[in-house]
């Protein structure tokens, strides 16, 4: 049982990967792919968040997911792991960003480094899917809002008031419904009855 | 000998008819009568230009469409381009600011808003930071009359600190720079929070 654990070798990535990668046609061919990628995860690196066309956003995640697990996983004295980073990272100076503002922001984080969001479509012009991508943890305002939990939001405060109504209505149901039985079964005892559904409220 | 006979005949009847013709008699001889030949036009090559003149031509169809093709044209097909116009059940209303968007998409209205305040912090970071020097630490976008988080000085050591010269847009929330436990207030009025 000498073998090595896998999992610590490899950087499991912590988004979906397609089982084939997408082609980006180019001139250059498969060369030229990686430049268009290396040229956006460069510019993702650069401004933590950009907007554009879904295919290459979605591509250029995994490369740049892979290339921060890789820089957090052996740091920045390795040197294949360098050398990676000096590939895909066009602008030198973001070598340091790697590795000392990225890896220390996502160091302890269990979640994936880069977050995809589908743009909304453009009303005219070219019906393409566009996508924004950006790096977890950045300065700029959040582009959705999750106060679907916020207890004053107005559809919230609606939905409240609706389910409080018909509570109250099925109470006063009930009550009625005991105090009718009780009236036939002990017509005598009208305070009992009267007394037990306002406890129920 | 009979050539000049023959000769002395014709000088003969030559005088008798230029001589006595002067008097109109007697009537001349039969003749081929000879008339100035009319020539009838030759029929012309024909060209498209005669019936086309000035003017242009048209392609036009050689044949008739079959039903089928008529349709596809108008309709489309439902397996590869229809045509017709189909109500989207995707359409949902945003939380936030109340306009309509498709479902696992952004919001259209909000987005124009984060994008351009997106743009603005990236401007001035690029414009303050400048390129060229090695990025060692994380950025703090700060607006107007914001002051650093309490934390203590080691943590701020070398952070670079990005001041935007105007108020927090309001829909930007503070959340992340505030403390997560607030005192309770005195107070009993329901402030909003979080509005569009
Ligand atoms: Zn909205």
């Amino acid at each position: 049982m000498n073998q090595a654990d896998v999992t610590k070798l490899v950087s499991k990535l912590r988004i979906k990967v397609p089982d084939q990668h997408r082609r980006l046609r180019s001139p250059k061919g498969p060369e030229g792919r990686l430049d268009k990628l290396r040229k956006t995860v460069t510019g993702l690196i650069k401004f933590e968040r950009i907007e554009l066309n879904h295919h290459r956003a979605d591509e250029a995640r995994q490369y740049a997911e892979r290339l921060i697990s890789e820089a957090i996983l052996h740091g920045d004295c390795h040197k294949p792991t360098m050398e990676i980073a000096d590939y895909w990272l066009l602008e030198k100076e973001l070598l340091h960003k790697l590795f000392k503002v990225l890896v220390p922001r996502f160091e302890n984080s269990n979640t994936a480094f880069t977050k995809m969001y589908k743009a909304p479509k453009a009303s005219s012009g070219r019906n393409i899917d566009k996508a924004i991508l950006e790096l977890r943890g950045n300065p700029y305002p959040l582009l959705t809002n999750k106060h679907s939990n916020n207890r004053y939001l107005l559809q919230n405060v609606l939905l409240d008031a609706a389910k409080y109504e018909y509570r109250q209505a099925k109470y006063a149901e009930m009550a009625d419904k005991i105090g009718k039985n009780e009236e036939i079964s002990q017509p005598k005892s009208d305070d009992v009855a009267k007394s037990k559904p306002i406890n129920e409220v | 000998m009979i050539s000049r006979v023959h000769q002395l005949k014709k000088i003969l009847n030559n005088v008798e008819k230029n001589v006595l013709q002067i008097f109109g008699f007697p009537p001349r001889e039969l003749a081929m009568a000879y008339t100035l030949e009319k020539r009838l036009p030759q029929p012309k090559k024909f060209t498209i230009k005669d019936i086309v003149g000035d003017g242009i031509l048209l392609a036009v169809p050689k044949f008739r469409r079959t039903v089928e093709k008529r349709l596809k044209r108008k309709f489309g097909s439902p397996d590869y381009v229809w045509k017709m116009l189909i109500p989207k059940t995707n359409i949902i209303v945003c939380n936030s600011c109340g306009h309509y968007h498709e479902r696992g998409y952004i919001c259209g209205h909000c987005y124009k808003k984060v994008e351009a305040e997106t743009k603005e912090i990236q401007d001035k970071i690029q414009e303050k930071l400048g390129n060229l020097k090695p990025i060692e630490n994380d950025v703090i976008v700060l607006y107007n009359g914001e002051n650093l988080p309490e934390q203590p000085k080691e943590f701020w050591q070398g952070k670079r600190i990005i001041e935007m010269k105007k108020d927090r847009p309001q829909w930007f929330s503070k959340n992340l720079l505030q403390k997560s436990t607030q005192q309770p207030s005195e107070s009993k009025d329901v402030k909003p929070t979080d509005l569009a």
